[in-house]
């Protein structure tokens, strides 16, 4: 069995999840490398029925409920890889409330997402295309023999398979008259809202409306399906290249077009290609690989806002809430104000990773809510999404030594490796008074509650902490 | 040249502390007022309209019979083209504007409109929202749209004689047209939380807290790496913070803005950075979803009600009191908008009361110094003009505007910006 380190698993926790506790950390560090990876993706195997009995109640009707729901399952799941591919799958196939209107659509895509995370990427592509949001978003409600709508059938080739352009040989996937004829074999596209013991829906050929006429497609004729063409498309070379360079920036590290990466994305499109499209084959290839584990990899990606926030609350093993308050946090409202809105992308070309979160307002808000974090020592609702850190959970890492403190902090919140210069700077803050003069650090809870909290503010403020 | 307030206390802090005592106080009310407008100020309001404009149905050529052959439930007949009070948005004997662009009109009659026909993409043109915005964005001449933004250009071109808070993208995230290597600009989406909070049990830490924080993050990082980005934008966003939120509170003004509309809430936050940050020159504005596959008319025909209509309307209501209050300040003439979008729409409507990806659209830009009317060419709508998607042709590019407001307004050589000379559109001078 391959050794995994202790920075390896908290690397795997932070990318196949959202931040992982010591204890977490350590008994991934046990099961050896292919054992973490295929603990965290077999998750299936993880009982998690606690956790959906927890959300019965939950009106899902209601958007902020919903979203608080999301969120919530991201925090208490016991299967944070789950959670976390489906949060790429969102952004994959990124659709919008703001257009789907009905909240119970999107819950219904959710669903969706999660049920097929791991399948076979022609099944997931089907099921997501025939899924009433995905109907409403694109406009395939409306797309009929005659008078197609091209919404659709643009989208499902530029983002949510191929890409334009061949991401390794630059050629063009696709053509403007495949989009027009493509866009006629999804015409009639519909779909049936049923409810039993939860909201679902059913997709409907409206047989009318669909066009069963020849269509010329990537240089074939024929009298094509939607379900054919999506067939066609994953059966494509180019479909296999870009889910993994799509799973590489989210999951791995930007790629590039050198040459080196080129062949990354070949060696793991070879494993689609040879595992019938299996995205679950693919996945462990990707996070079993030395790649994932490079230098390269650490810390190579910005946090996104929901791996920042959740990622604070488990490193720090905070209590976040309680199951009687299931989905009553409103971290979603901090991860909105820093760029992230659960169920509202920007567009269907998803959020923009990396240094897409980041500009000075979102900063601010990164700062501010690591402030907010730090400063609130009693509940209360004046707040939004912000848990009490304890003076005990604070005291459980202060060392009498100011600089023992500080490496305290650092290595629960990443571990994060920084200068010594920067280490100097945090262990003179915890000697500094007010007037800026030199005290000695002295382990009470009068500091720990002024001084203490504040460093860990300001560890939460270092660009290291901003990257994943 | 008056001083602000700002210089005032920055020149006080670099060796005239003292002075400060013996200054009358007529001079230091002055001082904390509003900064008298400076004619040599120029600044640019961009406006992108995300998602692909109707130009078609923006400035409608209400004699074109092919416009109402291809638009059977989207066009407006010329009887239509009035806005709520009635008013004609008639332009010219071709032309009107669509009916609910009434804000929009009394600026166009009074001269100060420049619309350019059958603008776009003749370079790179692309069916692809996130391609055309990208070449769009950064004015690409290859199709390479990493890099700077053609804003961003400007900005880091002209860095050695302009600093401080220059650009801000208004009500949102940050844009890519202000994307630089060296210069950083503000993203502001409101003023309530944009600043740089510490714990409030301790106020007396607060300094230690910036002090520290502005230490750990002004280190050197890697060239390019992502953290040594993300210190850098730390560092001026904490510094700049309460320079920018404070704009609200010095603001004065009569003009009533709309109430319950996002862009006209961010034209006021414009106005109020304006007259509060001196070196403010570069705004930028992502309003709407003009991607109208469907829906851009409502299923029952009201084609005022539609989501199209809709915005325009928000768009031009905005604009007209944000006009006024530069007037007001007797800015007026140090201020021009531009709109943009990154493709029209065909000219066929579909089946579901819209438009799919299209090609050219128009551009407006707004201002005194603009020599109002119509530039460009409309592009033909006769089926032998038209390309398989029913995409009119191209006539303006997107470029030459740019051009022609750098060369223009921002008093730059476009060339040093966009890589090679483009056409001037002709609407400055």
């Amino acid at each position: 069995m391959t050794n995994l380190s202790y920075d390896e698993a908290a690397h795997m926790f932070r990318r196949m999840g959202f931040g992982g506790h010591k204890d977490d950390i350590n008994d991934l560090v046990a099961r050896g490398r292919e054992g973490a990876v295929d603990y965290l993706i077999n998750y299936e195997a993880i009982d998690n029925s606690a956790l959906d009995s927890t959300f019965r109640p939950i009106d899902y009707a209601n958007f902020f409920q919903l979203q608080k729901m999301w969120v919530s399952r991201m925090i208490r799941t016991r299967r944070p890889f789950q959670e976390k591919l489906v949060l790429f799958w969102h952004n994959h196939f990124a659709t919008a409330r703001t257009k789907v209107d009905l909240s119970v659509l999107m819950y219904i895509q959710n669903e969706t997402l999660r049920q097929h995370a791991l399948d076979r990427f022609d099944t997931l592509l089907l099921k997501v295309s025939q899924d009433p949001a995905m109907l409403v978003w694109l406009d395939g409600l409306t797309n009929a023999a005659g008078r197609p709508n091209l919404n659709f059938a643009r989208e499902l080739q530029e983002l949510f398979s191929m890409g334009i352009n061949d991401v390794v040989t630059g050629e063009a996937n696709y053509t403007e008259k495949d989009v027009q004829e493509i866009a006629r074999a999804f015409t009639g596209w519909g779909y049936k809202l049923k409810k039993k013991n939860k909201d679902y829906a059913v997709f409907k050929l409206k047989g009318a409306d669909h066009d069963n006429g020849v269509k010329e497609v990537y240089g074939q004729s024929a009298n094509f399906s939607g379900q054919d063409i999506i067939t066609i498309i994953c059966a494509r070379r180019a479909t296999a290249r870009f889910l993994v360079k799509k799973l590489f920036d989210f999951f791995v590290y930007p790629l590039t077009s050198s040459p080196q990466d080129k062949a990354t994305i070949e060696k793991f499109a070879d494993v689609y290609m040879a595992s019938d499209h299996s995205f679950k084959a693919t996945a462990r290839a990707i996070f079993a690989s030395d790649e994932f584990f490079s230098d390269r990899a650490r810390f190579a990606l910005i946090k996104n806002p929901l791996e920042l926030i959740l990622g604070t609350i488990h490193m720090l093993d905070m209590p976040f809430d309680t199951p009687a308050a299931a989905g009553n946090n409103n971290y979603y409202v901090r991860s909105q104000a820093m760029g992230l809105e659960i169920f509202n992308p920007p567009d269907v070309g998803g959020w923009e990773l990396d240094l897409g979160w980041i500009n000075t307002a979102t900063l601010l808000e990164r700062y501010n809510f690591a402030n907010d974090l730090l400063s609130r020592r009693a509940l209360s609702s004046a707040e939004f999404g912000v848990p009490v850190v304890t003076i005990e959970l604070l005291r459980r890492f202060t060392d009498a030594s100011p600089q023992k403190t500080v490496e305290n902090f650092l290595f629960a919140l990443g571990p994060l490796k920084v200068s010594p210069e920067t280490l100097g700077i945090l262990t003179d803050y915890l000697q500094t008074n007010d007037a800026g003069e030199r005290v000695e650090f002295v382990v009470d809870d009068a500091t720990i509650d002024k001084t203490v909290r504040g460093l860990v503010r300001l560890i939460m403020c270092l660009p290291h902490y901003q990257l994943n | 040249m008056s001083i602000t307030r700002r210089q005032f206390i920055k020149r006080n802090a670099v060796g005239m502390a003292s002075a400060s005592l013996l200054l009358p106080e007529l001079f230091l009310s002055r001082a904390y007022g509003q900064a008298a407008p400076n004619p040599d100020r120029k600044i640019l309001v961009v406006i992108q309209l995300d998602g692909g404009n109707d130009g078609l149905n923006t400035v409608i050529p209400y004699t074109d019979s092919r416009y109402y052959a291809l638009r059977p439930n989207l066009s407006f007949k010329e009887s239509e083209l009035k806005d709520a009070q009635g008013q004609s948005t008639i332009i010219s004997d071709r032309f009107g504007l669509h009916p609910s662009m009434g804000g929009l009109k009394g600026l166009y009659d009074a001269g100060r409109v420049a619309i350019v026909l059958g603008a776009g993409d003749t370079m790179l043109p692309s069916g692809s929202h996130f391609s055309s915005r990208d070449v769009m964005h950064t004015a690409s001449l290859d199709g390479n749209t990493k890099g700077e933004g053609w804003l961003g250009r400007y900005l880091s071109q002209t860095l050695a004689e302009k600093t401080g808070v220059r650009a801000l993208a208004i009500g949102g995230g940050l844009t890519k047209s202000f994307d630089a290597s060296r210069a950083i600009a503000a993203a502001v989406p409101n003023f309530e939380a944009y600043n740089f909070k510490t714990d409030p049990l301790y106020p007396g830490n607060a300094n230690n807290q910036l002090n520290a924080f502005r230490a750990c993050n002004g280190e050197s990082f890697a060239e390019g790496s992502f953290a040594g980005s993300i210190a850098r934008m730390g560092v001026e966003a904490a510094g700049t913070a309460s320079k920018i939120n404070s704009a609200p509170s010095r603001y004065r003004s009569t003009v009533v803005y709309p109430t319950g509309s996002n862009i006209a809430d961010r034209f006021k936050m414009i106005a109020q950075i304006i007259l509060a940050v001196e070196e403010a020159e570069l705004f930028h504005i992502q309003f709407g979803f003009f991607d109208h596959h469907g829906r851009q008319i409502p299923a029952d025909r009201n084609k005022l009600a539609g989501d199209h209509a809709v915005q325009l309307k928000e768009l031009c209501d905005a604009v007209k009191p944000f006009y006024n209050d530069m007037a007001e300040h007797g800015l007026a003439d140090n201020v021009t908008l531009m709109t943009w979008s990154e493709f029209g729409r065909t000219a066929r409507e579909n089946g579901s009361l819209g438009t799919d990806h299209g090609s050219s659209s128009v551009m407006f830009v707004i201002g005194n110094a603009v020599r109002g009317g119509l530039y460009g060419q409309q592009p033909s709508l006769e089926s032998a003009d038209l390309d398989a998607a029913t995409n009119p042709k191209t006539h303006v590019d997107f470029r030459s505007v740019y051009a022609t407001i750098l060369d223009g307004w921002l008093g730059v050589d476009s060339v040093s910006i966009l890589g090679r000379r483009f056409e001037d559109v002709g609407f400055f001078g």
